[in-house]
């Protein structure tokens, strides 16, 4: 039985995921996720998340570095990282970041700079407001298994 | 090749997987989703350090799970690599679904090609491809020594894939050797059985019997009662009878595609003739016809007693019927529009046989010749209790005309000498079990959803940034389309928290643990550790003595011995066991290019604090 406070914070992580879901920043992928976590590995999602914005942020460095060049020419490059950074953004259900990662590849492929250099701005965006929101979700969990922790002792007194 | 994973208790648990892939996002996710299958996953971000692994462990991995795009070295150069040097089955992941680059990894030879993001339920199907491999290659290595290898090494075994699998390995690695082959049935719990001779009289009261139940209600067991032959079992008859089913259904294939070719006269004669030659043209593709067969059909033809060298032609046209292709290609081979089938045969034969009715339109088959059974009108079942020494003989008789009338001098004997190669006392063993394991599944099935339509429209609706997007942003229809395992998006989703994936890893580990010979691979996880900064402190020195690890907090945690007898100290340190227990953990902080693999090869103590066996991992 959870605490209170327990029930409370459960009850916000969920509507945090729901309204994330619904707003297309997570999709399904997300869930498969979250079916990977069990007891052997409790801290799976937190994990693989971190590992993720780690990444990212790298390429998103890289990219803006590279658009930013004067003399930028290398759109295969940007393709490689694009890549990647649809690769590991689907791999974890970042909607919203994938399709922003589509449209700036395509960007590339024309050799269109402008669209690029836009494409990057809206995707610095998108996964600025999925980290936040990723973030705050973890901190609820965190605070959630607090307050179920914290019961437990209390059941045995 | 040593001990593969499929000798180990259930495959495809424990079965070896190397993924490499540059980012280490997916490398994670697909590596948890491997330990999930209870595979022996390990994880290389760099094609590199994964050809290097590959090379010094040979015979060490199952299946190489590689991304297309990587920095240092193409997908498909890594995938030509691993298919010239170690041969194993290569699966392709990337986002990139363009049908050209899905193109390229099958025309690389790629198993698969994954779409990403990968999905367990494609991960969980990848054991196909090892088991598919690995019997293709049987089949050919049999193929390449002589006949008799391969009647006595192709074993029919009508068991599930797994212990057919690790019978046919056993029989690969003795290949050689040709003593100890046994016919293994449809019970491999039974370790050595005799051998069974599908002699020609016996084949007949099985024809019989069979005609008698009629084909779609024969089953073995009344087939072995009617039979009445002391010391055969209903395992014999049963992989007999799948032999044969299959071998009827290939038959009717065939049947319809040379229909054009002969024209028959529906009488009875006329019929059987054409039936049998088409039979026979199926069979004896490549002129297989002993002089010994030629004979009695020039016996028979002219109404001479059948003499003892029929049973010989006849044995020969059942092993024909049995073997998989004419492989010595005789001479009229072009001739024989079942040369296309027959190359095919293997190939097309369902992994479980119990299960599959093979559909052989056989209304009106009469069994004794085995004719396709669309153009015999007039032949009832049954009415051909004719021997099916002279229906072959005719058969023969009648193809050797056709066959080979530009080259007929006196006798057609002499043209086929040189093809011969009968072996009258061979046995005819309902032939390869390696049939019998191949799975239908497709092979190079693009793993995504088609339904995608990528005509590029962005919904943008729902952003509320500074957007001042122009229409030249493409656009791009997003994944509403997908029709993954799509829960509901209220759903409560469970948050860590199921017990049977415990009980799955406490008993597949074990077996492992059983099964496996140590120095082979570790599946790698990646793992902080919240909790015990201690434990992690006294596994750091393991950690060091192999300078491969990178990162820090690296744990190694054997398995077999320690985790038996320790099983309460791993629970809180949440390692999780695959394989064979070695996890290497790591605290993801640096570059992601590492390889990260340990090489552990002696089982080590640690000393962790004690904790609660609730979530013991063993």
């Amino acid at each position: 039985m959870l605490g209170f406070g327990a029930d409370l914070l459960w009850a916000d992580m969920n509507r945090l995921l729901a309204f994330l879901f619904h707003q297309g920043v997570l999709d399904e992928q997300f869930l498969q996720l979250q079916q990977l976590q069990d007891h052997t590995s409790p801290n799976f999602v937190s994990e693989v998340v971190n590992i993720y914005f780690h990444e990212s942020e790298k390429l998103l460095n890289n990219l803006r570095s590279l658009l930013m060049e004067r003399e930028f020419s290398d759109y295969k490059k940007i393709e490689i990282h694009l890549n990647q950074f649809i690769g590991s953004s689907s791999s974890i259900g970042a909607k919203r970041v994938t399709s922003v990662c589509i449209a700036f590849r395509a960007a590339s492929e024309q050799d269109n700079r402008a669209g690029c250099l836009r494409a990057l701005e809206m995707l610095e965006h998108e996964y600025c407001y999925l980290k936040n929101k990723l973030h705050e979700l973890f901190q609820i969990e965190q605070q959630r298994a607090l307050a179920a922790g914290v019961r437990y002792p209390m059941q045995h007194q | 090749m040593e001990q593969s994973s499929m000798n180990s208790g259930e495959f495809p648990a424990g079965l070896r997987v190397l993924v490499v892939d540059d980012d280490v996002t997916t490398l994670k996710i697909i590596e948890r989703m491997s330990v999930r299958c209870h595979y022996c996953v390990t994880t290389c971000s760099e094609a590199t350090a994964a050809l290097k692994i590959l090379r010094e462990r040979k015979g060490c991995f199952d299946v190489v799970l590689s991304d297309v795009h990587m920095p240092d070295m193409d997908g498909y150069k890594l995938l030509e690599h691993v298919g010239l040097e170690m041969d194993l089955p290569v699966i392709m992941m990337s986002v990139d679904d363009r049908t050209s680059t899905v193109m390229k990894g099958i025309r690389h030879g790629a198993c698969d090609y994954f779409i990403k993001p990968v999905r367990l339920e494609e991960l969980r199907n990848i054991w196909q491809h090892v088991a598919r491999k690995f019997l293709n290659e049987s089949k050919e290595h049999d193929n390449s020594s002589s006949r008799e290898d391969n009647d006595r090494n192709n074993i029919s075994s009508a068991a599930g894939a797994t212990k057919g699998i690790v019978k046919e390995q056993k029989k690969r690695s003795n290949l050689k050797d040709e003593e100890d082959v046994e016919l293994e049935n449809d019970d491999p719990s039974t370790s050595k059985k005799p051998r069974v001779v599908w002699s020609v009289e016996l084949h007949q009261q099985f024809v019989s019997a069979v005609n008698q139940l009629g084909l779609d209600k024969a089953v073995p067991k009344k087939i072995l009662e009617l039979m009445n032959v002391p010391g055969l079992t209903r395992e014999n008859v049963a992989s007999h009878l799948q032999k044969f089913r299959l071998y009827l259904k290939r038959l009717s294939g065939v049947a319809q595609q040379q229909n054009e070719m002969l024209n028959t006269v529906p009488g009875t004669i006329e019929s059987k003739l054409a039936a049998a030659e088409r039979y026979i043209q199926t069979v004896a593709a490549s002129g297989y016809v002993s002089p010994e067969t030629l004979a009695a059909l020039h016996a028979e033809l002219l109404g001479h007693p059948v003499t003892n060298i029929v049973p010989t032609v006849d044995r020969t046209t059942l092993m024909q019927a049995f073997e998989q292709e004419p492989k010595h290609s005789g001479a009229d081979d072009h001739d024989v529009a079942s040369g296309q089938p027959l190359a095919k045969y293997p190939s097309n034969i369902v992994n479980n046989f119990p299960q599959s009715i093979l559909k052989v339109d056989n209304s009106s088959l009469g069994y004794g010749a085995w004719p396709p059974s669309d153009t015999l009108g007039s032949v009832s079942r049954g009415s051909l209790g004719v021997p099916n020494n002279n229906m072959v003989i005719d058969i023969l008789q009648h193809h050797q005309k056709h066959q080979h009338q530009q080259k007929q001098q006196k006798s057609p004997i002499h043209d086929q000498n040189q093809s011969i190669n009968v072996q009258p006392s061979c046995l005819v063993v309902p032939a390869q079990s390696s049939d019998t394991f191949q799975e239908v599944k497709s092979v190079a099935s693009v793993n995504k959803d088609c339904s995608f339509s990528r005509n590029a429209i962005i919904d943008y609706s729902q952003q509320s940034q500074k957007s001042n997007i122009s229409s030249s942003t493409s656009q791009y229809l997003g994944r509403d389309t997908k029709s993954t395992s799509i829960s509901p998006l209220m759903s409560s989703f469970s948050v860590g928290s199921s017990n049977s994936n415990i009980q799955q890893i406490q008993n597949s580990t074990s077996t492992f643990g059983a099964a496996r010979p140590l120095p082979s691979l570790l599946p790698m996880t990646f793992r902080q550790v919240p909790y015990d900064i201690k434990s992690s402190d006294s596994l750091d020195q393991v950690c060091l003595r192999n300078p491969r690890f990178v990162g820090k907090g690296n744990h190694i945690s054997s398995f077999e011995n320690e985790i038996e007898s320790s099983a309460s100290d791993f629970s809180h340190m949440k390692v999780f066991v695959a394989c064979n227990g070695n996890t290497v953990k790591e605290e993801p902080k640096e570059e992601p290019n590492f390889i990260r693999y340990s090489n552990v090869n002696h089982p080590v103590l640690y000393n962790y604090p004690s904790h609660d066996h609730s979530s013991a991992s063993t």
